[in-house]
């Protein structure tokens, strides 16, 4: 799920945080420009691991700041094709579900990878959201319902890095969509195993 | 920015737990203090409730030495040392051809993996627990394989 990233970057460091000895003050500001951020094709970032070089301390005329290029290593959430993962259920409706990790909420199973025969019905609390429910043995009418209580483990099928878009769409962005998969032994709610 | 190496070694999340705890993350009131980020924390948190948080870096060294005789894959390990599978059905889904590799030394492994990583009391009477309430969830049929297992008997156990 994690792995580490070695990265060099050309740093600007603000005025502001000369009084910080230059470890802390170079970590604060990677931190303020790569946490939470997703790099194409890399992952989300999550922390800075450590400093490894620190180069440079050039100040430009014209400018307050000095520039530092750094090397450093990231920690990245990018999981594998084939990793198995629990996340909990953030919603679901007729196109499939969508699970949420807590610190990444873009995962999404679509419809036809839930265990098959899967059908759905409208939730009656909630109106645009539906329960799915997997029916493993029509005779018995043995269906498991996938409801929002506990966690579902799910299959990394594919991750994806859509590009910016230039307008901005009704829904909010996502820089980076894992679709997983349900359809195995052992995956879906943690409950019905 | 330049990316040198975009994999420089995986992660196993005991570790990354680890690395945020060493930062000074925590579950209590001490974490407005700590020097760690918001988002950091949301990871913190998800890792809390993973098999991670009861490891210990012995025991995730003790168990690369002894699986090498199964010849798994890396991403196999991984898998394994994350979700910490306690039954046939969890391990499925983590080593293609599972039947064709391993055959009867999956349940080696199985073994394998729980004496290495042992649940703590409390979570063994909590599982009892959860099953005795629990609604419609087939789990006694899914599994005709392992109704040896301590785990086993206890979903077992409650027949409905």
């Amino acid at each position: 799920m994690f792995y580490l990233s070695l990265i060099e970057h050309t740093l600007r460091l603000p005025p502001s945080l000369l009084s910080l000895p230059l470890q802390d003050a170079i970590k604060k500001e990677l931190e303020n420009i790569f946490l939470d951020k997703v790099i194409a094709s890399l992952g989300l970032c999550i922390s800075v691991y450590d400093i490894r070089k620190i180069e440079g301390g050039f100040i430009f005329p014209g400018d307050g700041a000095s520039t530092y290029v750094v090397e450093f290593r990231m920690v990245i959430f990018r999981p594998f094709v084939g990793e198995i993962i629990a996340g909990k259920l953030k919603e679901s409706n007729k196109d499939g579900l969508r699970l949420s990790l807590g610190f990444f909420d873009d995962i999404y199973i679509p419809a036809h990878r839930l265990p098959k025969p899967s059908s759905y019905e409208h939730d009656q609390e909630n109106r645009y959201q539906v329960i799915w429910t997997w029916e493993y043995d029509s005779e018995d009418n043995n269906k498991f319902y996938i409801d929002g209580l506990d966690e579902i483990k799910f299959r990394v099928d594919s991750v994806e890095y859509p590009p910016v878009p230039i307008e901005q769409p009704e829904k909010p962005f996502a820089p980076m969509v894992i679709t997983g998969t349900l359809d195995d032994d052992g995956l879906g709610p943690v409950t019905w195993w | 920015m330049k990316i040198k190496t975009p994999n420089a070694g995986a992660l196993t999340n005991f570790e990354v737990l680890d690395f945020l705890k060493a930062r000074g993350a925590s579950k209590d009131s001490s974490r407005v203090i700590a020097p760690v980020a918001s988002s950091e924390y949301k990871v913190y948190d998800y890792l809390v409730e993973t098999p991670a948080s009861r490891q210990t870096r012995e025991q995730i060294y003790e168990f690369m030495k002894k699986c090498k005789t199964y010849k798994l894959a890396k991403a196999e390990i991984l898998n394994i040392i994350n979700i910490a599978p306690r039954e046939l059905v969890e391990i499925d889904p983590i080593i293609e051809h599972s039947e064709m590799r391993l055959g009867d030394q999956v349940e080696e492994l199985l073994d394998l993996v729980r004496n290495v990583f042992p649940l703590p009391p409390a979570d063994l009477t909590s599982e009892a627990g959860m099953d005795k309430d629990g609604e419609e969830t087939g789990n006694e049929e899914q599994n005709e394989d392992m109704n040896e297992t301590l785990d086993g008997d206890q979903i077992d156990g409650d027949g409905k």
